[in-house]
C-alpha cells in the first residue's frame, strides 16, 4: 500500500487565465484522475465540488508494470508491423527497430536468433553507400538514423561473418561525418595548429552532434579532426534559464572576408536559436560528457601522465570551454512536475508534462548528477545532514543513502499511474495512445529512476590497467596523420580516455528503488547511449580490440 | 502547382512514367518492424528510389517530391531532393516559398518544412523576402505559439539580416504582443532575450544601462500581473546574471511576493510594483529568489537562505525537497 499524504496542489492562476495556464489546468486534472483507478477507497462522493473530490488522502493500490502487455504491443509492432499512420515514420527506420528493441533490452527480454538476424539485414539495408545510414533504403544517409541503426546493432550484432558488425563500413562512415563539416556553405578554419581546426555547419544541431559522437565513441572513429570545435558548440547552445537549445547562430563568430578568407572571433555573439528544451538538453549534456576526453587531451597542455618531457608538449592547450551546471542543474529540477502532475517531466517552462521527458530530462539528470559525483552512494554516505533533517533521515532509508536531485519515487509514479496505455504501450499523457516512441522513453525514464548507473573509479582503474593501446589502434576505423610526437600522444591519449570513460559507467548495484515493488524492476541503461551497459561493453570491445576485465557484482550499501 | 486530390493513378500505371524502373525497399530481405504503407505512397516512393539511382533533375521529380512530402512531410531526402531540383533548373524560389505557405500550414510541426524555408531564403539573399517570411512566421505562431521550429527559424532570420534595421524594427513591439496574448509563453522570452541580449548590440540600444533598466520594469510588471510565472522569473534572473548585476538589488521588489500577506504601500513604486490583487502568495519563484539573495551576501545572512530553502522542501514546493537540500548543504559547506 502507498499512503498519500502529500497534497494536490493546482498550479495558481493567479487569476489571469492565460492559454498555458488553461491547459496546464486540464491537464494536471487529466493526470492526476488516474490515480482514482488505483484507488481502493473511495472519495465521499458528497465531499462537494469537483476539485475538492480529487484524491487527497486515499489509499492507493500498488502500481503495476504491466509488462506483458507491453512485450505485446512491442512485439506486434515488430512481427506484424506498424500501422499505416506510421507513414509519418517512413524516414526514421531505424528509430522503430531501435524504440523496439531497446525496449525489449529494457524489459529484461533478448530475442531469439532468427528475429535478430532479421533485424541485422534489416538493418544493414539501410546502410548507405557513401558511409553513414539512412531512414530508409534508398534515402539519403542522416546522423540521427546512424545513431538509431547503430544502437540497433548494438544490440541484435554480434562480430564475425553475418554479425553485421564487421559490415558497417567505418571507414566511409567517418568520411560521411566529416562530409557534413564542409557541406552547406561551411569551412575550415585553421586554428594555431594543424589538427586543431574550428570550423562550423550550417545546420550543426546538439541533436546531430549527440548522434555523430555516441555513435563515434562505439565505433572507435574519433579523432581530433572530428571533435575540433565541437565542445565550442555545445557550450554556445546554454540559454539564460540553464537548459540547452537545438543550435546557435556561429556567422559571427565565423566571419568571412572579402577575400573570402575566414577569420574567427570567440569574442563575438553566438546566440542560442531556440528556448531551452529538454530533448536538447539530454543532447548537449551527453554531448558534453562524451566530450571529456577530447577536452582532456586537447585543452590542457601537457596532457596528464601521458607525455614525456617533450618539448612540443609545451604548446599551450586550448582555452577550455565550460557549461554552467549549477544553471544546468536548476533548470532541469524545475522541469519536474508538481505532485498534481505526479511528478512527470515537462520538456519546457511553461509546458506540459509528457512521459518521453522521463527520460529525456529525467534521464538526463541522473546523468548529471552521476557525472558530478552527487546521488554517489559511497562518497556521500558519511554526509549528515545538520538540524531537523536528521530525523527524516531515520523515517525514510531511501532518501538516507540517495543524494540525487531526481524525485526517483515520484518519476516512477507518473509513468506507472499515467504512462501505461491499460491497451499495452506506453504514451505522453492519459487520453492518449501509445505509440513506438513513448514507450521506449517511458521505460528508459523508469529505468534511470530505478537504478543508479555512474562511472565507477575501480573500474576505471581496471580498464586503463588492462588497456592494449595498439590493439586499440589497429582496430579503429579511421587512421589519421599526426605528425609531431605531441600529437600522437594526444590522439593516443584520446583514444584511452574514450573508452575507459564510457565504460568505467556501472550500475550501483545497491542503489535501486522499485515503486510498486522490485516486480517492476526494469534493466538499467547507460545514460551516454540508452544502451544497457552488456551492451555497450560488448559492441566498444570488439572494436576496440580490448578484452574486459570481468565485471564483479559491487557489494550492495543497503539490506 | 499541382493537384494531388484528384485521383491520380498509381504511377505504375502511367505512361509518362514507364521509362523508370522502380525500386522497391527491401530486396531478398524480410523487414522487421515494417511499416504497413498505402499503395499510394509505396508507388511514390518505389519510383521516387528509382529516381535517386538515376539522378535525374527535371520537373517530373520535382512534383514526384511534393507528392511523396503531402503524404509525408518527415521525408527528408524528398525535400534535399527537392532543393537539389530548384537550384539545377534554376527555378523561381520566391514561388517555391509561396507554396511553402500552404505546406506550413498542413505541417506545422514538422522540422523539414521549416529547414526547407531557410535554405530557400539564405539561397535568396532577399531582404522582401525576409520580410515577407517574418510575416508568415508571425501568422504561423498565431495558431501555434510554442512551435519551437518556427521560433527558431524567426531568430535565424534575424541573425542572419542582422544589419537590415527595417526587419528589425518592430520586433520588440511584435515580441510583446507575443507576450500580452499569453505572459506565461517560455518561447516569446526567449526570444525577448534573444533580441534584446543574445544578438549583440543594435543601433540605439547602446546604453546598455538604460537597457537593463527598461527590461527590469517591463518583467516586473509582467510578474507582478501573474506572479507564479517562472518565464517571467526566469528572464528576470536571467538579465541579471547576464549583465553581472546583483540580484540584491531586486530585494525589495520580491520581498512583496515572499509573504501571504500583501501590504500595498501607500505611494505606487514603478520600480517595485506589488503583485495582483489575485495573486496567490508567497511565490515560490520569489522564496528561491530571496534566499539567492541571502546566499550570495553570505554571513549570518546564511541561515536566512537556509531557511527559506528548509521551508521550500517541506512546503512550498516539497517535489524538489532533494533540490532544496542539496542547495543547503551547498551553503553550508562555504
Amino acid at each position: 500500500m502507498v499512503e498519500l499524504t502529500r497534497t494536490f496542489r493546482p498550479t495558481p492562476s493567479d487569476g489571469l487565465p492565460t492559454s498555458t495556464s488553461v491547459l496546464q489546468k486540464q491537464t494536471e486534472e487529466l493526470v492526476v484522475k488516474q490515480l482514482s483507478h488505483y484507488q481502493q477507497v473511495q472519495p465521499n462522493p458528497n465531499a462537494g465540488p469537483p476539485s475538492a473530490s480529487l484524491p487527497t488522502e486515499p489509499e492507493l493500490s500498488k502500481p503495476l508494470l504491466e509488462r506483458k502487455l507491453h512485450l505485446q504491443f512491442l512485439l506486434r509492432n515488430m512481427l506484424q508491423g506498424f500501422p499505416q499512420r506510421y507513414v509519418s515514420q517512413d524516414a526514421s527506420q531505424p528509430w522503430l527497430m531501435f524504440w523496439t528493441l531497446q525496449g525489449f533490452s529494457v524489459l529484461g527480454v533478448g530475442l531469439d536468433d532468427k528475429t535478430k538476424k532479421r533485424a541485422r539485414d534489416t538493418l544493414l539495408a539501410l546502410q548507405h553507400p557513401e558511409g553513414g545510414f539512412c531512414g530508409g533504403p534508398g534515402q539519403a544517409a542522416h546522423l540521427l538514423a546512424t545513431y538509431a541503426s547503430v544502437c540497433s546493432l548494438a544490440i541484435v550484432g554480434q562480430p564475425g561473418i553475418g554479425g553485421a558488425w564487421d559490415e558497417v563500413d567505418r571507414k566511409k562512415m567517418y568520411d560521411f561525418f566529416m562530409s557534413l563539416k564542409q557541406t552547406d556553405g561551411s569551412f575550415l578554419v585553421a586554428h594555431h595548429a594543424e589538427s586543431w581546426i574550428l570550423f562550423r555547419y550550417a545546420s550543426l544541431t546538439n541533436s546531430g552532434i549527440y548522434c555523430l559522437l555516441a555513435v563515434a565513441t562505439l565505433l572507435n572513429i574519433i579523432t581530433p579532426e572530428l571533435l575540433s570545435g565541437l565542445p565550442e558548440f555545445i557550450v554556445s547552445c546554454q540559454t539564460y534559464e540553464g537548459g540547452f537549445g537545438n543550435a546557435s547562430f556561429p556567422e559571427w563568430v565565423f566571419q568571412k572576408g572579402e577575400d573570402s578568407t575566414i577569420s574567427f572571433d570567440p569574442s563575438a555573439p553566438r546566440p542560442v536559436l531556440g528556448e531551452a528544451h529538454g530533448g536538447y538538453t539530454f543532447c548537449a549534456t551527453a554531448s558534453w560528457v562524451l566530450l571529456q576526453p577530447y577536452v582532456r587531451a586537447y585543452y590542457s597542455s601537457p596532457i596528464e601522465n601521458d607525455l614525456s618531457s617533450n618539448d612540443d608538449a609545451q604548446s599551450p592547450g586550448l582555452p577550455l570551454p565550460s557549461i554552467n551546471y549549477l544553471l544546468l542543474l536548476r533548470w532541469l529540477v524545475r522541469m519536474q512536475g508538481t505532485e498534481i502532475e505526479l511528478g512527470g517531466f515537462k520538456g519546457r517552462t511553461n509546458k506540459l508534462v509528457d512521459g518521453c521527458y522521463s527520460w529525456w530530462v529525467g534521464g538526463c539528470l541522473a546523468l548529471v548528477e552521476a557525472f558530478i559525483g552527487l546521488g554517489d552512494t559511497e562518497k556521500h554516505a558519511e554526509v549528515d545532514y545538520s538540524g531537523d533533517t536528521g530525523t527524516r533521515a531515520e523515517e525514510d532509508a531511501w532518501h538516507d543513502i540517495d543524494d540525487g536531485l531526481l524525485n526517483r519515487e515520484a518519476l516512477q509514479e507518473y509513468i506507472l499511474y499515467a504512462g501505461q496505455h491499460p491497451a499495452g504501450g506506453l504514451r505522453d499523457k492519459p487520453p492518449k495512445p501509445a505509440d513506438a516512441y513513448h514507450t521506449l522513453y517511458c521505460l528508459s525514464g523508469l529505468s534511470a529512476a530505478q537504478h543508479h548507473v555512474a562511472p565507477d573509479e575501480s573500474r576505471k582503474t581496471k580498464l586503463i590497467a588492462g588497456w592494449k593501446a595498439e590493439d586499440a589502434q589497429q582496430k579503429a576505423g579511421v587512421c589519421t596523420a599526426q605528425t609531431s610526437t605531441d600529437n600522437q600522444a594526444r590522439a593516443a591519449a584520446l583514444r584511452r580516455y574514450t573508452f575507459t570513460d564510457a565504460l568505467c559507467w556501472l550500475e550501483d548495484e545497491g542503489a535501486d528503488k522499485y515503486v510498486g515493488g522490485s516486480g517492476n524492476r526494469v534493466n538499467a541503461t547507460q545514460p551516454l547511449f540508452n544502451l544497457t551497459v552488456t551492451h555497450t561493453e560488448l559492441m566498444m570491445a570488439h572494436f576496440y580490440g580490448q578484452t574486459l576485465p570481468p565485471r564483479v557484482a559491487q557489494t550492495p550499501a543497503k539490506k | 502547382m499541382y493537384d494531388f486530390s484528384e485521383v491520380e493513378p498509381l504511377y505504375a500505371e502511367r505512361p509518362d512514367w514507364a521509362d523508370v524502373t522502380p525500386l522497391q525497399q527491401y530486396q531478398g530481405v524480410d523487414p522487421l518492424a515494417p511499416i504497413n504503407y498505402s499503395t499510394e505512397y509505396q508507388d511514390a516512393t518505389d519510383y521516387f528510389r528509382g529516381i535517386v539511382k538515376t539522378g535525374e533533375i527535371s520537373l517530373r521529380v520535382l512534383q514526384l517530391t511534393e507528392h511523396i512530402i503531402r503524404m509525408n512531410p518527415g521525408h527528408y531526402s524528398a525535400w534535399q531532393y527537392r532543393y537539389r531540383i530548384l537550384l539545377a533548373l534554376q527555378l523561381p524560389l520566391e514561388e517555391e516559398l509561396r507554396l511553402m505557405d500552404q505546406y506550413a500550414i498542413d505541417f506545422l510541426k514538422t522540422y523539414q518544412v521549416w529547414h526547407h524555408r531557410r535554405l530557400l531564403l539564405g539561397a535568396l539573399r532577399s531582404v522582401d523576402a525576409a520580410a515577407a517570411e517574418l510575416e508568415f512566421v508571425a501568422r504561423a505562431l498565431d495558431t501555434d505559439e510554442k512551435n519551437y521550429h518556427t521560433w527558431s527559424y524567426r531568430q535565424w532570420i534575424l541573425a542572419h539580416f542582422n544589419d537590415e534595421a527595417r526587419l528589425w524594427a518592430g520586433e520588440r513591439a511584435w515580441v510583446e504582443h507575443m507576450v500580452e496574448r499569453d505572459v506565461r509563453n517560455n518561447s516569446a522570452w526567449h526570444h525577448r532575450f534573444f533580441i534584446v541580449w543574445g544578438s549583440g548590440m543594435r543601433v540605439g540600444d547602446e546604453d546598455r544601462e538604460r537597457t537593463l533598466k527598461r527590461e527590469l520594469m517591463y518583467v516586473k510588471e509582467k510578474i507582478a500581473l501573474a506572479p507564479n510565472n517562472p518565464s517571467a522569473w526566469n528572464y528576470l534572473r536571467g538579465i541579471l546574471e547576464h549583465t553581472h548585476t546583483p540580484f540584491s538589488t531586486q530585494a525589495i521588489f520580491v520581498q512583496l511576493y515572499t509573504t501571504s500577506a500583501s501590504t500595498p504601500g501607500d505611494v505606487f513604486d514603478l520600480d517595485n510594483p506589488p503583485p495582483s490583487a489575485s495573486a496567490v502568495l508567497p511565490c515560490e519563484n520569489a522564496l528561491e529568489f530571496l534566499a539567492d539573495i541571502y546566499e550570495q551576501e553570505g554571513g549570518a545572512q546564511i541561515s536566512k537562505a537556509i531557511e527559506i530553502w528548509r521551508s521550500l522542501a517541506d512546503e512550498h514546493d516539497t517535489m524538489r525537497r532533494k533540490y532544496w537540500e542539496y542547495r543547503i548543504k551547498g551553503a553550508s559547506q562555504t
